[in-house]
């Protein structure tokens, strides 16, 4: 018997000993706290959205036929299958003009918003990966005119919030006479009537959603052609190989992984974008879900739980490319320069052609934005006829008292409106809380996974930290207002900092890892040597080092949180935040009130670029993209 | 006292053994370095005891202290072994000058009983007692200023490593390890990023520093010459599996197998297969060389019979071993190079009959009346000495000549095998039977 205790003892001592060995490492501790909070607030949503699609919803009860035995008990509480029945197999009457039409249910809410929403994603892969891929090629490969005044607007679109575009969409080809509301410039300018689909539907929401993710595919494909050793291709030129045969066997790819990571990114964000859909009014699965009616509740669920497993579907085709897409080393460091190739004439040509596109998607939403707000009536651009007198106005800014006529429902002008004011508050408070802690958890999770490489359970965590990166956004912000909802956080600033923290984790630990990766664990193990303390390593030399990408780390969430709105809009009420009572603004006609605080949003959020990009080098450009 | 001791250690990742069953006894005040190729686990086995890499199984201790047992489930970190490494890429931290770089581990000791001499020389005795004390900016500064004459680098104490050369990196490198005053000092291929010039001269000032500062040297590399010159002892590791643990002469002169015999010396070692049987005088009659007889004359008497059932016992008490996993990177038998101008492959098994007799090129003497006849291959003159291959039918050997003679390739000549460091290898197991004398009638 006492063999047998000593033997126990020893082994618990052995065991006890090694737990310890394990957890005085710090990034054993980390990883393991980091790994259990992530997996709560990372799956435990998501779980609570597939419940929902079983649980009795206040607004269905009255429909759930007892007798047909569709509850049933389970965990406690009545479930039901009547969520997924009455969207799979009833029908329902709608009017279409003065018919009345009998629909499959799932018709009209699963299956025509399912195709739109999975056209306009591939539509939009296509647009950005075919003009960011151009123009990513002709900046770096070529000698192409006012390239660093081109490479910066180019990723305007993406920095201004995602209904920038949009807007202006609307503000430049509506017109009465086809959709209804004020005449756009187009008209009011050229007379020109553009036509339904140009205006509305799948068609702009594609160019749209395009031209806004454009700057990814800029981004991701251009890294490699700017780090491409140019032997790659001089070797291909010695061997004699025509030059569009370089291009398409060398080359090409050589982006290849680029423009899956691409596709994967634009796709996933295309998928879960709310307001470009909204705005230029095509049914998608994000607008579907908004719009359907309490009654529907369990139904909405079922919907998200579909977007989900898009965001699971690409994660799966994102991680059996990654380990092929280190096959290709493209940076060996040996040749520094890369040979340009040389226009000609098109140089001309197509660097106008670039400075005109992005002068339209950069310069132009800011001067209609700012102009809308001078204007009496929303899109009414009558003062290029006849003349600013009369025809501008300034007192969307300036009104500083209580006046229900004037066309302003008793708000403040905007420099006045302590509703707005207040939301810009919420806005900052969110942001920064979400950046300092997206921001420091990402940085973390960088550091201690790439100090663990080979570890299944670091892997576990960074996939944890990585998978809302691939969710769609309203995907997300139903799991969060399921789960706010059931904690009893709805409408609470915790609610959308706890949202906008896990969904933001993945861009700094992105770019953590990547910087983080290159460090050589030597830099860290001299320090260890001398029996540095863990913080002290940390403070003055892993963070001195890569302070450029820990930075970007906390930028990309605060810029992105700022202009924030398909996560945030169902998770609090519409006064809480910028973005939300923008919405509101919208919603109540107000155009030059969303407009103002559209054009404050753009401005602050590119002076906080230039700023910080001026001060540390650190840009959004060098991190990875987001969606909003 | 800083002696090292690993027992039994055996570092693996799944089935590929990194380092395999290491038992090794690193004296106090040695300089011992672990020479193998690039892969073998020498650099593993170096960060396992400096506490970098956790092993798999076994045990280690520095200076009587167990730092690691797999059984007991020690394994005190790397910081608290107090030993010294210096990096192969000097891992100097960019952010800080150079005088940051030696000061920032000095700044972070704290312990009770700390002095340090008008010198600049830290006298740590914890008995002493005393309330635990950091060192004064002063007493940093002193310090540094010795680590920075020794290394000679006190003109950059304000740089930058990024604005260093690459042999000045290396020298802030070993004062930022020298600083805290290590009892053990591990160097992993800390010249390998140098020029060859300054490796020479970096190489001598190494050897210097392990005489002034006393400490147990561990150094890695896999440059043969290094290894020879530094070392007072030299493990020599492949795949993992310790192959020969001797001074640098003895690992020169009795090479325990063809591999250790091929992986010393520069130019390698001359291999000629040979096959005969042990005579009643104890000497070998060979035929080698295609058609040239031969009698090998060990210097110690060694009895054929015996010596296979030694070497079987202990080959088979090496596959015995239990292993929790199959070995994924199996140990072969090494191939040694038989030099020949045109390659024959040869497939037969071999018997107990087969033999490699190893010849180093300095004992391969060109001479007017050698049994050998031959023809210059190649002959590269470096000055002080020449590198002369010799053709002798198909098979090439390659000689040293001392001075600058100069042959014409394709000359004539005749070549006898002299002194007593010839080498007999079994065949069948590539390990050393004898040393001695070869004589070709």
């Amino acid at each position: 018997m006492t063999t047998v205790a000593v033997n126990r003892s020893g082994g618990f001592r052995r065991f006890w000993n090694k737990v310890w060995t394990y957890l005085s490492k710090p990034q054993n501790a980390i990883l393991l706290i980091l790994g259990i909070i992530l997996t709560v607030t990372t799956i435990y949503p998501l779980l609570t959205i597939a419940r929902d699609t079983v649980v009795v919803h206040p607004g269905s009860i009255d429909n759930l036929p007892d007798a047909q035995g569709s509850k049933f008990e389970a965990f406690g509480t009545t479930l039901t299958t009547y969520n997924w029945s009455n969207l799979f197999t009833e029908s329902i009457t709608t009017r279409v003009g003065r018919q009345r039409v009998t629909q499959s249910v799932a018709s009209v809410y699963l299956w025509s918003p399912l195709l739109n929403s999975v056209l306009v994603s591939i539509f939009a892969c296509f647009g950005a990966i075919l003009y960011g891929g151009v123009f990513a090629y002709l900046v770096t490969r070529t000698n192409l005119k006012f390239k660093k005044y081109l490479s910066s607007i180019f990723i305007f679109p993406y920095i201004m919030p995602q209904w920038t575009l949009a807007v202006m969409w609307q503000n430049l080809f509506n017109s009465n006479a086809v959709t209804g509301g004020s005449d756009g410039l187009f008209v009011t300018l050229f007379n020109a009537y553009m036509p339904k689909w140009w205006c509305e539907g799948i068609f702009p929401v594609s160019v749209v959603l395009a031209i806004h993710y454009a700057p990814f595919a800029y981004i991701l494909i251009g890294g490699i052609f700017r780090n491409m050793d140019a032997n790659l291709e001089e070797a291909a030129t010695i061997l004699n190989t025509p030059r569009w045969k370089t291009f398409l066997r060398v080359t090409l790819p050589l982006v290849k992984p680029a423009i899956l990571s691409t596709v994967l990114l634009v796709f996933s964000s295309a998928m879960g974008s709310y307001p470009i859909p909204h705005y230029l009014k095509l049914n998608t699965l994000s607008t579907q879900y908004v719009g359907m009616s309490s009654d529907r509740a369990g139904e909405a669920s079922i919907l998200a739980v579909i977007m989900m497993l898009f965001g699971f579907l690409i994660l799966i085709v994102n991680q059996r490319t990654t380990s092929g897409r280190k096959n290709f080393t493209t940076v060996t460091g040996k040749s520094g320069q890369s040979s340009t190739v040389n226009l000609g004439a098109a140089k001309y040509v197509l660097s106008i052609l670039f400075v005109l596109l992005t002068l339209f998607t950069g310069i132009l939403p800011i001067i209609l934005f700012a102009v809308e707000t001078f204007l009496p009536n929303p899109g009414d651009f009558s003062f290029i006829k006849y003349g600013i007198n009369g025809h501008m106005t300034t007192k969307w800014w300036i009104t500083s008292e209580n006046v229900t006529e004037n066309g302003m429902y008793g708000q403040k002008g905007i420099l006045y409106n302590a509703d707005i004011w207040k939301a810009f508050g919420g806005t900052f408070l969110v942001a920064i809380c979400c950046a300092l802690l997206a921001g420091t958890i990402g940085t973390l999770i960088g550091y201690c996974v790439s100090k663990n490489r080979r570890s299944k359970w670091a892997a576990y965590v960074n996939n944890m930290a990585f998978l809302p990166y691939l969710m769609p956004s309203l995907a997300v912000g139903v799991a969060f207002f399921i789960f706010g909802s059931g904690v009893g956080i709805y409408n609470t600033f915790l609610l959308l900092i706890l949202a906008g923290t896990v969904k933001y984790i993945p861009f700094a630990s992105r770019s953590a890892l990547n910087s983080m990766m290159q460090l050589s664990g030597e830099i860290e193990e001299a320090a260890i040597i001398q029996d540095i303390p863990w913080w002290k390593r940390m403070s003055r030399i892993i963070i001195p080092i890569q302070k450029t990408s820990i930075i970007s780390g906390f930028l990309l969430p605060f810029m992105t949180c700022l202009r924030e709105l398909t996560l945030f809009m169902l998770l609090c009420g519409q006064g809480m935040i910028i973005t939300t009572m923008l919405g509101y603004f919208d919603e109540m006609g107000l155009y030059a009130f969303s407009s103002g605080i559209n054009l404050i949003l753009i401005v602050l959020i590119l002076l906080f670029n230039t700023l910080v990009n001026k001060l540390t080098g650190a840009s959004i450009d060098s991190g990875i993209g987001s969606d909003s | 006292m800083a002696r090292i001791e690993l027992t039994h250690v055996t570092k693996r990742w799944g089935g590929f053994y990194a380092v395999d069953d290491l038992d090794l006894l690193i004296e106090d005040n040695a300089f011992v370095t672990l020479l193998g190729p690039s892969g073998c686990g020498k650099t593993t086995t170096l960060r396992m005891i400096a506490g970098l890499e956790t092993p798999t199984t076994g045990k280690i201790t520095i200076d009587g202290v167990t730092v690691f047992d797999s059984d007991a489930g020690i394994n005190v970190p790397a910081n608290k072994r107090r030993v010294g490494f210096l990096f192969q890429n000097y891992a100097l931290w960019p952010n800080m000058t150079v005088f940051q770089n030696i000061a920032f581990g000095l700044s972070n000791i704290k312990e009770p009983g700390l002095s340090v001499t008008p010198e600049g020389e830290i006298v740590r005795n914890p008995d002493a007692g005393g309330t635990p004390r950091k060192l004064t900016k002063e007493e940093i500064k002193s310090i540094v200023a010795r680590v920075s004459a020794i290394v000679k680098i006190q003109p950059f104490m304000d740089r930058y490593p990024g604005e260093l050369s690459g042999g000045q990196q290396q020298r802030v490198a070993i004062a930022r390890t020298l600083a805290p005053g290590p009892k053990v000092l591990f160097m992993d291929e800390p010249l390998s990023n140098l020029d060859a010039k300054l490796r020479l001269e970096m190489r001598s000032e190494l050897q210097r520093l392990h005489l002034s500062t006393g400490s147990t040297f561990v150094y890695v590399t896999h440059d043969q010459m290094e290894a020879m010159t530094l070392a007072t002892k030299i493990c020599l590791i492949s795949n993992g599996v310790l192959q020969q643990y001797d001074a640098p002469l003895t690992v020169y002169n009795r090479p325990s197998n063809t591999f250790v015999a091929d992986f010393v010396g520069n130019p390698a070692i001359n291999f000629m297969n040979a096959r005969g049987s042990q005579q009643a005088d104890g000497s070998f009659s060979l035929r080698l060389l295609e058609n040239y007889d031969a009698v090998f004359t060990p210097a110690e008497p060694v009895q054929t019979e015996s010596w296979y059932a030694q070497a079987e016992k202990e080959i088979a008490e090496f596959d015995a071993k239990v292993r929790p996993a199959e070995k994924t990177n199996k140990d072969v038998p090494f191939n040694y190079p038989i030099a020949m101008v045109n390659d024959v492959p040869d497939s037969r098994e071999p018997d107990r009959e087969d033999w490699v007799v190893g010849v180093r090129p300095e004992f391969v003497h060109i001479c007017e009346d050698g049994p050998i006849e031959g023809e210059v291959f190649s002959a590269m003159p470096t000055g002080m000495e020449t590198t002369v291959r010799i053709r002798v039918g198909n098979f090439l050997l390659t000689s040293v000549v001392f001075g600058g003679i100069t042959y014409r390739i394709g000359e004539k000549i005749r070549i006898r095998f002299t002194g007593s460091g010839a080498t007999l290898f079994s065949r069948v197991n590539g390990r050393l039977v004898a040393t001695g004398t070869v004589e070709v009638k």
